[in-house]
């Protein structure tokens, strides 16, 4: 079934931060699985559920996200009606005069101008390969206003998480916050669908008011106005809230059960196509339990990693449960442990990092080690 | 205009589905590939892709272009297969003959200059370079050559020239040579001297409508202006299952003579929609070459591996060049294979030039030589099969004696590529 929606997809996220991998992109545009980022696989949800307008709602640090969406060719949205939309801060000769920076007024044109039945809105900070019919179908049976996936993953994931509390028609009744000793655990998977008609009017009164932010969170705290209800989700999914549990998402990446639900021929997870040419691993390389991709240049030893496009990785050096991003040069004899090094990065010879499984150490973009 | 549409019949039971320029190389090529990224980076922006012999896969991997940058508003990628018109219609009876059928498309750009390629070849090149010089000589023809050692002299058309590179003489295959240039069978023409040759061609009886064989000695006799352009870099002609196989283990062993990590001679292709390759615990990989979907569990050695190929623990991979999807289950050992497409190699199978008590191939004609073996596309293969060297293994008919070792077609979809 194709569902009748247009997308919107929250770029940022306002309590989701990961250190130095947040600071020059936004979250949606954090590389994830050696040739992804996190957005790819919204993105592809979306397409693979038959949405084909999608609008990205990007706050600050757009530059990269613009950079790998392009027109939207990639993933097949760069047609003549319905296409890739991405809504920067909107400003407008009113504003100018007052002391807001931006308005919802971009948003809601993107809103107003689709044709479409429902909107379907996702937060970046939540990893699966799903359909959405089954949240869709939920939806349009129980005439609720708003639906919204969860699962009873979340508290293994850390803060920050949004715990609903529903009543027995699955109806939102209360809602917490990172709770410390959570009664229910239905943690809000990001997702949520809405009637694009009542979503107009809510950003609506939302510009009459003065707010110039859209979080779900604001939508799901409307709880005692509007009927929201929860939607179980049974699927598989990686929460993605801090630099450990982003690390950890990582690190699950090299089980074969997690790469399987994740990457289905069925529903192909699409992204940026770069024309690097094919990874070489070289004579005297060593390499085990290895997540890399094209461009790659294997010269030491490797075990429990993920390397993104382009890694150039040095004689006798040794890396072990490390995300090393792309384009990183890792020179001879460098010694690798639990770490994230980040785009065009170089680590020069002889440079030994070791961080711990649950606080690895993170070496932010293009630095120089 | 890329000449797509010979058979190849050389490379066997790999090109009995499939054009040649469709066959796929270096683990994450078609040979088309190298012509189209050449065209693209040399500012060539509109290119006709002259098909005739099984068309359908390479024209679905060409498409409108996209994937090399040729969809253009003014220009971009054709697929240009025989027609017929009010005349009659007719098979491309050889090359110049393919673009004589399509004066009229050629005309309709007005150039002043057209380039013929081979769709068949490997090879970086900067056709704008040669342009440049076809332009600064006042040439009717540029034909770009390339030393060859001169003990290979007699397998190629040989171009004599003067000091000034201007080809005084062409001897197709000279048992003596006087020169070692051999042709690449790459061409930039003057397009109404070409055009006027291709019609005057047309019009001799007997001829084979070839540009080496007629054309070319045509407008030499004639005294038209023909010049050598010297190409220096690495060009191999695919055209041989050895040739293949030995060209894919250049890559490995030589990769800086044709360096596919430039960035500004990148080679484009269409890319599949797979995630990053994984290696897995007890995997060896020595010398081997990978992109997107591959997964490793067991000892690769010296290997050329394409998307979505698996192979799986205490399998042994060496000397050897798998196309996409191939499958290659555990325990088997395969030694100076070239696996086609998605094709599933059983268990505990022995290929390979030192496997000598297996089952040979040598009684039908097609076989291989220097101890490769070639399996065709989509095959399903016996577990426990041995097979000997130069073997060339393909879906049998009825009354071939390959039943037990071809046991169905793998009907699974390989992965999309866009």
């Amino acid at each position: 079934m194709l569902i009748n929606a247009m997308g919107l997809i929250v770029a940022d996220h306002d309590q989701v931060h990961l250190g130095e991998l947040t600071g020059p992109r936004a979250l949606a545009a954090v590389p994830f699985a050696g040739r992804y980022r996190i957005i790819d696989f919204i993105l592809s949800n979306m397409v693979n559920s038959g949405i084909k307008t999608v609008g990205v709602l990007a706050e600050t640090k757009y530059r990269s996200l613009m950079d790998h969406l392009g027109t939207g060719a990639s993933w097949d949205l760069d047609r003549m009606t319905q296409r890739l939309f991405i809504l920067p801060p909107f400003i407008n000769q009113s504003i100018m005069r007052g002391a807001q920076t931006s308005d919802l007024s971009g948003l809601l044109n993107y809103v107003e101008n689709g044709n479409q039945k429902y909107v379907v809105i996702s937060d970046s900070n939540v990893i699966m390969n799903e359909r959405y019919e089954k949240l869709f179908e939920k939806h349009v049976e129980s005439g609720a206003e708003i639906t919204v996936l969860y699962n009873k993953d979340g508290a293994r994931f850390g803060s920050p998480v949004i715990s609903l509390e529903l009543n027995k028609q699955g109806r939102v009744v209360d809602l917490l916050l990172d709770a410390p000793h959570l009664a229910n655990d239905n943690n809000f998977l990001g997702l949520s669908i809405i009637s694009r008609d009542l979503f107009i009017t809510l950003l609506e009164a939302a510009i009459a008011r003065g707010f110039n932010e859209f979080t779900q969170l604001t939508l799901l705290r409307m709880f005692p106005d509007l009927d929201i209800r929860g939607c179980e989700h049974d699927g598989f999914s990686l929460r993605i809230n801090s630099v450990a549990t982003y690390y950890s998402a990582s690190m699950r990446l090299l089980e074969s059960k997690v790469r399987n639900h994740l990457f289905r021929q069925e529903r192909p997870v699409f992204t940026k196509v770069k024309n690097e040419a094919p990874a070489e691993f070289v004579t005297g390389c060593k390499a085990s339990n290895l997540l890399s991709s094209d461009g790659c240049i294997i010269r030491g030893e490797v075990s429990n990693s993920v390397f993104f496009r382009g890694v150039d990785m040095g004689k006798h050096s040794v890396v072990k449960n490390s995300i090393i991003f792309q384009d990183v040069v890792i020179q001879d004899g460098v010694v690798l442990e639990h770490v994230i090094i980040d785009k065009d990065c170089v680590i020069r010879s002889g440079v030994e990092l070791k961080g711990q499984p649950d606080y690895p150490v993170l070496i932010g973009k293009g630095s120089l080690v | 205009m890329i000449l797509a549409g010979g058979q190849g019949t050389r490379l066997g039971v790999l090109t009995d589905h499939v054009a040649k320029p469709a066959v796929p190389f270096g683990s994450r090529y078609r040979i088309i590939d190298f012509p189209l990224s050449n065209c693209t980076n040399s500012g060539i922006e509109a290119v006709g892709v002259l098909t005739q012999y099984q068309p359908l896969e390479l024209n679905k991997y060409i498409g409108n272009g996209h994937s090399w940058d040729l969809d253009r508003n003014s220009g971009g990628t054709y697929i240009l297969p025989p027609y017929q018109s009010i005349y009659g219609s007719d098979w491309y009876k050889g090359t110049a003959n393919a673009i004589y059928q399509n004066i009229s498309f050629i005309d309709r750009f007005s150039p002043k200059y057209v380039l013929v390629l081979s769709g068949d070849h490997v090879y970086k090149m900067d056709y704008s370079a040669m342009v440049r010089q076809h332009v600064q000589t006042e040439a009717d023809g540029t034909i770009a050559v390339i030393e060859v050692p001169w003990e290979e002299t007699s397998r190629f058309g040989i171009m004599n020239t003067d000091e000034d590179n201007r080809i005084t003489e062409f001897e197709e295959k000279p048992k003596e040579a006087k020169n070692n240039l051999a042709s690449m069978g790459v061409y930039c023409f003057s397009w109404q001297a070409l055009r006027k040759y291709l019609i005057l061609d047309e019009e001799k009886t007997g001829s084979d409508n070839d540009f080496g064989k007629n054309v070319i000695p045509m407008m030499l006799a004639d005294q038209q202006r023909m010049y050598a352009y010297t190409f220096n870099g690495y060009w191999k002609d695919v055209g041989t299952v050895y040739s293949l196989w030995e060209s894919n283990m250049d890559l490995l062993d030589k990769p800086e003579e044709i360096n596919l990590n430039d960035d500004s001679w990148r080679i484009y292709s269409r890319n599949p929609i797979r995630p990053s390759h994984f290696v897995g615990p007890n995997a060896v990989m020595d010398r081997v070459a990978v992109t997107d979907g591959a997964e490793i569990y067991g000892t690769v050695i010296h290997s050329m591996l394409s998307h979505s190929v698996v192979i799986e623990e205490g399998a042994t991979v060496k000397d050897s060049f798998l196309m996409p999807g191939v499958v290659v289950k555990q325990g088997s050992c395969l030694d100076r294979c070239i696996v086609g497409m998605n094709t599933i190699i059983g268990a505990d199978m022995q290929v390979g030039p030192d496997v000598t008590d297996g089952t040979n191939y040598y009684e039908n004609e097609r076989v291989c030589t220097e101890g490769i073996t070639v399996f065709e596309q989509n095959l399903i293969i016996n577990d426990g099969a041995k097979i000997n060297g130069n073997s060339m293994i393909y879906m049998p008919t009825a009354n071939e004696g390959f039943n037990k070792i071809v046991v169905g077609l793998n009907e699974r979809e390989l992965a999309m590529e866009v």
